[in-house]
């Protein structure tokens, strides 16, 4: 008897190209076709479709808790931010190909009780994997909606206790130049460093993620495991993590170091705080036309407001 | 009027970028942000062609190139070309012409006041370039078209302060054109290739005819 396919195992094109994208790309590439003819007999595949498994991008769901569209697969994995790969977007997602995960450790220590290196293997079957569906809001301006999976960074530090000195966490990305080309470029302090505070390591939405619909993570999306913490720039959400310190003073990140009046600690989407580059009061979502406004938090002030109530937003950026 | 071989491939050169830009949008090859890839891109393709316009006068003394001086205008005008596309997909596809956001991002972006400055400058070079204007301009017409060397100047700024971090490409081309004004120094003005392959000089005819 053949084995029934049923409907909810096909991945929609959408959730794969993008509606907009999919029939954008059906119309134009027979004009383009007709165009360049000439000189280019078969258009190249632009982008890469899949990762070096055949899992088909899966989600619980097709919207956010706003009801704001996920954003389709192939871009969340061809337009990424890795500058330990490629400065641009696209370059990563070459880059990265041969990226090896495998084996992979992450060492969690300091003050804690029971430091201990996790296989990534032990990692993954320890805590319940869980769907997150998050907007990501880069500081550059533009933002996704991600379905990610994982499991609550809270799960990780209890396991390792840490003690009352712990008041900031600090991530530190892998550093291997062979692997990492971007990282031989003098212009950054590498390793990549991020921190938080405790309460915010603490929070229910911050999580550890190692995959995005259903699949595992790809090397340009921080494999195999990354920080995500929605109400924060990505830029916060540290990728390819080795270590996690448990510290009594705040650390300081890359990107605070490279360019302190640029970057804060905090790094809270807020569109109240303008950066001399980038927009922050509105932005683009990736795959959908005109800009929206950017919220407060990235809109999860119901969430997390309460954790810096004494804080003055402006100054602690 | 004929117009020569030099003038010609300069225009079609010039063109190739606008081309690929509009095929790359249209087709959807721009990066999952294409408002972003045009606004880098465009952006670039300007800064190129003036330092390229800038490069047609050393490039002449020293390899005995004068087809070059023929091209400068057009490489001139055409800076100011994707000069004004960069702004109106800054202005028109990325903010929607919506002039409160627009004048935010004035406001808070000293890169973007520099860099609208700079365009704001070019206008009466462009203007004046006009053949009958310029003849009637006579001298101030030299003066005025000085100009650019500050143009260029508060364009590189703007390309240096845009980046984030990688400061490679935008470093280049401030080193080009430090190279470039260090040859218009009196004493380095002079400098002449001893030799000339005589495949310059056929270059250099085949551009003239």
């Amino acid at each position: 008897m053949k084995h029934p396919i049923h409907p909810s195992e096909i991945t929609p094109e959408a959730l794969y190209y993008g509606r907009r994208r999919f029939i954008k790309q059906a119309v134009t590439a027979s004009a383009a076709a007709l165009l360049m003819g000439a000189c280019q007999p078969e258009p190249e595949p632009m982008l890469a479709t899949t990762t070096t498994d055949n899992v088909p991008p899966t989600a619980g769901s097709i919207k956010d808790d706003m009801g704001n569209l996920l954003t389709d697969y192939v871009s969340i994995i061809n337009y990424t931010n890795y500058y330990e790969f490629a400065s641009d977007k696209s370059g990563p997602t070459k880059l990265a190909q041969n990226f090896n995960t495998s084996p992979w450790t992450v060492s969690v220590g300091g003050f804690v009780r029971n430091p201990k290196t996790f296989d990534i293997v032990d990692l993954n079957s320890l805590f319940n994997q869980e769907e997150r569906i998050y907007r990501m809001r880069c500081v550059e301006g533009w933002s996704m909606v991600i379905p990610w999976n994982g499991f609550p960074l809270k799960k990780l530090l209890d396991l390792v206790e840490p003690t009352s000195d712990a008041k900031y966490v600090r991530f530190e990305t892998l550093f291997d130049p062979e692997q990492m080309p971007g990282q031989k470029s003098p212009i950054y302090p590498w390793p990549y460093i991020e921190g938080l505070r405790m309460d915010e390591a603490l929070h229910d939405l911050a999580i550890l993620s190692t995959g995005i619909y259903g699949k595992p993570l790809a090397p340009q999306n921080g494999a195999p495991i990354r920080l995500v913490i929605p109400w924060k720039y990505g830029f916060k959400s540290i990728k390819s993590i080795v270590k996690i310190d448990l510290v009594d003073e705040m650390p300081t990140s890359l990107w605070m170091a490279s360019s302190p009046s640029e970057y804060g600690f905090y790094a809270n989407v807020n569109p109240n705080v303008p950066h001399p580059r980038w927009s922050q009061a509105t932005e683009r979502r990736i795959g959908q036309d005109g800009r929206i406004d950017t919220l407060l938090f990235n809109g999860y002030e119901d969430e997390v407001a309460d954790i810096y109530t004494d804080m003055d937003l402006t100054v602690f950026f | 009027m004929k117009i020569s071989r030099g003038p010609l491939i300069a225009n079609t050169l010039c063109l190739i970028p606008l081309f690929f830009l509009i095929v790359g949008y249209f087709q959807g090859s721009l990066t999952a942000n294409p408002i972003q890839a045009l606004t880098l891109r465009s952006g670039r393709t300007a800064v190129t062609l003036l330092l390229g316009s800038l490069a047609c006068r050393p490039l002449s003394n020293m390899l005995g190139l004068t087809s070059l001086l023929k091209i400068r205008k057009i490489l001139g005008l055409y800076a100011f070309f994707y000069a004004s596309i960069h702004f109106l997909v800054f202005s028109g596809l990325d903010f929607e012409f919506n002039l409160g956001w627009i004048l935010d991002e004035i406001r808070f972006k000293p890169f973007i006041q520099i860099g609208l400055s700079a365009l704001i400058l070019l206008i009466p070079l462009t203007v004046t370039s006009i053949n009958s204007i310029r003849k009637k301009l006579g001298k101030t017409w030299q003066v005025l078209h000085r100009l650019v060397y500050f143009i260029a100047i508060l364009v590189i700024t703007h390309f240096l302060m845009a980046v984030k971090g990688d400061i490679i490409r935008p470093a280049v081309y401030g080193g080009v054109f430090l190279l470039l004004m260090l040859f218009r120094l009196p004493s380095l003005s002079k400098i002449k290739l001893d030799k000339k392959p005589r495949w310059l000089g056929s270059i250099n005819k085949f551009l003239l005819s």
